[in-house]
């Protein structure tokens, strides 16, 4: 295995007397799919916000490109290159598409501008584009974000956390919500960002996981009960166990 | 970043930026400080009295300064009135303890105002959400009672006095301060540059940031901003500017009432900027100017003119929550 | 410096406490169940005064004053909750505070103009007049009064809330309105009772007050900052950090006065400025980012 660019050494995460995370050890190589399965309540949120730097882990150490993240704040993640989604559309809604993007774009070149003129930073505008053309949203750059189609929205959230460049890109259920012609669209653009990204996904729908991942982590009351191929999950004796009877995974 | 084959077909760069306003719209917004300028100057000459006019343009430049906070960045702050009122005190302090010309005056007012702000803003931004408004009214409160406590600098319950300017020296000339207009124009200088400032700050990177926490916090955050030091800055340059309406107040009124600190000032401003249309640009001097337009007609025939105030500004959450200006341009630019 | 007299202001402080406790409960309810600060709390308080004031004078009887004031108060709280408040839970957190100030404003000049604007005097009532020996002092009788009644108050709330059906259901409402309404409980009666309950009990704080405040229009503006004060020290709609906060508020403030007069207001809001510097979720509050 190559030099991992994340990896989290026995993170937890509890809130009051809950523990909605408990010892999760992994590393992530570069340029992987790595999928976060596991029934509702598994902990998966929670393991995201944590490795976005949302909510600081209770224990353990979180390590990116070698640096110790833990107790970081939330904004200081992006700057490193870990950018994510929501599972729940996380956009600006007034603005238009393009300065969605622009915006987000911005925060890597003028944080407290105060006195110069927007219009300065033209390259951000380049910026936008090409992160909108990426995720095939560029003709509608004028269009207010709210008044965007739902699978059209989900896209620019993805352009949002793209035009930060990031090296680890974290997807929240990226087809929520999403009829089988938009999620096929969500599933060919994740694959081409994973031609250049490290890619973690939450995600409930198992025969796409199966196809996109490279990898599988199996998480069930905040445990890590399973990692491996998509192959030796499909055949995981823990992890059949944890989902028998539940169908909501494979639907 | 893969290479963009789209710079070619996507809109023209203007047409991206979305600027919805067309026409009458983005001509106002283009010439905003130049129209609020003129404004000011008439207004002596169009209002019933030179005092509605000085009051309309303290109190208006109050909510400019409070809008910024409230309006562009979705903080309500109930305490504001520290500002202002910490801007007039302690330009009046600087005169009437230290015998400060005006203008250094002035400035010790806007600076105190502004090292206030930072101190009530880095405890009240702490807090979350709705707690906000509580906090900064508290604290707020807080430099009520010093004050009224401190009165051998204050004034205590009487207010701070003693300290009037009759002259002035601008530049070699001598300006008669005690001459209404002349006072007026002086001190529209001040509320003019303020107004440039607050224009210049919309539409510089940091007025996108701003505009990106008011809409979504969350993803301004997961965009990489530090949304606790973005708002404490607005917290800062609002607390600055609302210290100068302060100062021209006191320099305006020579005497600087303890009410000036109670949160009821406060209240005041919150007041005037909803009506106005709070997050637009000309919505705070709307608002004044129709709040104190209201004051001044209906305080002629009841006392009790703060409970058609107080009715108007129910009447308005509940149905015009945009104000007066607000609705205007909203509806101009969806029709 | 005499022990006695300490001990004694200790216990004005723990009187004083009951009072600030009281001042703030109906708006720590209102926020805890229905995340609405309520601004026009202070006013509320002074038209509970003002009817406590108005009772009394028509039946000459301190005890209808102190039933009836807090119900018809409480039963005013419920048509503004209903015609005011309830189109504006949909909107931004803003607008129900918003409103709620607008309507203080409102109430206020409402009373300056069917009462004056002078005040009203209110006599503490003949059978808790006087005071009694405490054996380190003599204490005014109606204080001890006001401990003891708010001590039961407190105790009704907490059965209430804990220990009924009523409660249970209140408490997951205040937690999963969303949810309450798929298990067929009509949330909006629900939140109706709840923010009645609220006023009500700050009207009763008003009524209780009345003999020992100035009954003035403008004796609520006091009252809300006192409650602030009291809410964020205490933590985010917690009834027993409104509790704890109460009473050390209340004993700093009696202790400051024994010392130096001149800082016991300002004791309070200093302690809160304290407490956002080390706590900023308040004593009781839960420091979770969700």
């Amino acid at each position: 295995m190559t030099t991992p660019l994340l990896s989290v050494e026995n993170i937890g995460r509890s809130f009051g007397g809950f523990v909605a995370l408990a010892d999760i050890s992994a590393s992530f190589a570069p340029r992987q799919v790595t999928a976060i399965i596991g029934p509702n309540g598994a902990g998966k949120s929670t393991f995201f916000n944590v490795l976005s730097g949302v909510l600081p882990p209770s224990t353990g150490a979180i390590r990116f490109k070698g640096k110790d993240l833990t107790g970081l704040r939330q904004h200081k993640f992006v700057h490193l290159g870990i950018a994510r989604s929501y599972q729940i559309t996380n956009i600006f809604p007034e603005l238009s598409v393009h300065e969605n993007v622009r915006v987000a774009a911005q925060a890597f070149v003028a944080r407290y501008d105060v006195f110069s003129n927007r219009t300065r930073y033209g390259a951000l505008d380049e910026k936008a584009n090409a992160a909108l053309a990426a995720v095939g949203l560029h003709a509608k750059g004028h269009r207010t974000a709210k008044a965007l189609a739902h699978g059209e929205q989900r896209a620019l959230e993805i352009a949002i956390a793209l035009v930060a460049d990031p090296e680890l890109l974290l997807l929240d259920e990226p087809t929520a919500g999403m009829g089988p012609e938009e999620t096929k669209d969500m599933v060919a653009l994740i694959e081409r960002l994973a031609a250049e990204r490290t890619i973690l996904l939450v995600e409930h729908k198992m025969k796409m996981i199966l196809g996109l991942s490279d990898r599988i982590l199996v998480l069930h009351h905040g445990r890590l009960i399973a990692d491996g191929t998509p192959q030796s999950i499909q055949t995981d004796k823990e992890v059949r166990r944890v989902y028998l009877g539940q169908n909501d995974g494979y639907a | 970043m893969p290479p963009s084959p789209a710079s070619a077909a996507a809109p023209p760069l203007a047409a991206q930026t979305g600027v919805k306003a067309t026409g009458f719209g983005a001509m106002l917004q283009r010439w905003r400080v130049p129209l609020s300028v003129l404004a000011l100057c008439l207004l002596p000459w169009v209002l019933p009295s030179q005092a509605l006019a000085v009051n309309v343009l303290v109190f208006g430049l109050f909510a400019v300064g409070y809008n910024l906070l409230f309006g562009y960045t979705g903080l309500l702050s109930f305490g504001h009135a520290a500002f202002f009122g910490g801007g007039a005190y302690l330009t009046g302090i600087a005169i009437a303890h230290f015998g400060l010309g005006w203008f250094p005056a002035m400035l010790v007012g806007v600076l105190g105002a502004g090292v206030l702000a930072a101190i009530m803003g880095a405890l009240s931004i702490r807090t979350r959400g709705i707690y906000f408004s509580m906090v900064t009214l508290a604290l707020s409160q807080l430099v009520y009672y010093v004050a009224l406590q401190a009165s051998a600098w204050t004034g205590g319950e009487n207010g701070l006095r003693g300290f009037t300017v009759s002259t002035i020296n601008l530049f070699g000339f001598t300006v008669d301060f005690l001459d209404p207009v002349k006072k007026y124009y002086v001190l529209m200088v001040f509320a003019a540059l303020a107004l440039w400032f607050v224009s210049r700050l919309l539409n510089s990177p940091f007025g996108a940031v701003i505009e990106a926490i008011r809409e979504n916090e969350t993803r301004a955050r997961a965009c990489g901003y530090d949304v606790e030091r973005t708002k404490l800055i607005v917290f800062i340059l609002s607390g600055l500017i609302c210290g100068l309406a302060g100062a021209l107040s006191a320099l305006h009124l020579a005497i600087v009432p303890l009410d000036t600190l109670h949160y009821q000032t406060s209240g005041l401003v919150v007041m005037m900027t909803l009506l106005g249309g709070a997050g637009s640009f000309f919505g705070p001097f709307v608002g004044a100017l129709v709040f104190l337009l209201i004051e001044d007609v209906a305080s002629l025939w009841t006392s009790h003119w703060q409970l058609i105030v107080g009715l108007i500004f129910i009447a308005f959450v509940l149905f015009l929550p945009k104000g007066i200006w607000g609705t205007l341009i909203s509806r101009r630019t969806q029709g | 410096m005499d022990l006695e007299l300490i001990l004694m202001q200790l216990f004005s402080g723990v009187a004083l406490g009951a009072v600030l406790i009281m001042a703030a409960l109906g708006l720590t309810i209102i926020f805890g169940m229905l995340g609405i600060v309520n601004f026009a709390h202070g006013a509320l308080f002074m038209v509970g005064a003002y009817a406590g004031v108005w009772v009394a004078e028509q039946t000459g009887n301190f005890w209808w004053a102190l039933l009836l004031a807090p119900l018809a108060v409480g039963a005013f709280g419920m048509l503004i909750e209903r015609f005011l408040i309830r189109p504006l839970y949909k909107r931004s957190v803003d607008d129900p505070l918003l409103l709620t100030f607008g309507l203080g404003y409102v109430l206020v000049e409402a009373v300056r103009i069917v009462f004056g604007t002078d005040g009203v005097p209110f006599a503490t009532p003949e059978a808790l007049s006087g005071v009694v020996d405490l054996g380190i002092g003599y204490f005014p009788l109606y204080r001890l009064f006001v401990v003891g009644l708010v001590a039961v108050v407190l105790l009704a709330l907490w059965v209430a809330l804990e220990k009924t059906k009523f409660g249970l259901i209140v408490r997951a409402g205040a937690k999963d309105p969303l949810m309450m309404r798929v298990l067929g409980v009509d949330i909006s009666a629900l939140w109706l009772v709840v923010f009645g309950l609220g006023v009500a009990l700050t009207a009763l704080g008003g009524v209780l007050a009345a003999p020992m405040r100035n009954v003035t229009p403008e004796m609520g503006t006091l009252v809300l900052a006192e409650a602030f004060v009291v809410t964020v020290i205490g933590g985010m709609g917690s009834l027993l950090g409104a509790v704890i906060a109460g009473l050390v508020v209340g004993v700093a403030v009696s202790m400051t006065a024994l010392f130096a007069p001149e800082m016991a207001t300002i004791v309070m809001f200093a302690l809160m400025a304290l407490v956002l510097l080390f706590r900023p979720q308040g004593l009781f509050g839960q420091s979770v980012r969700a």
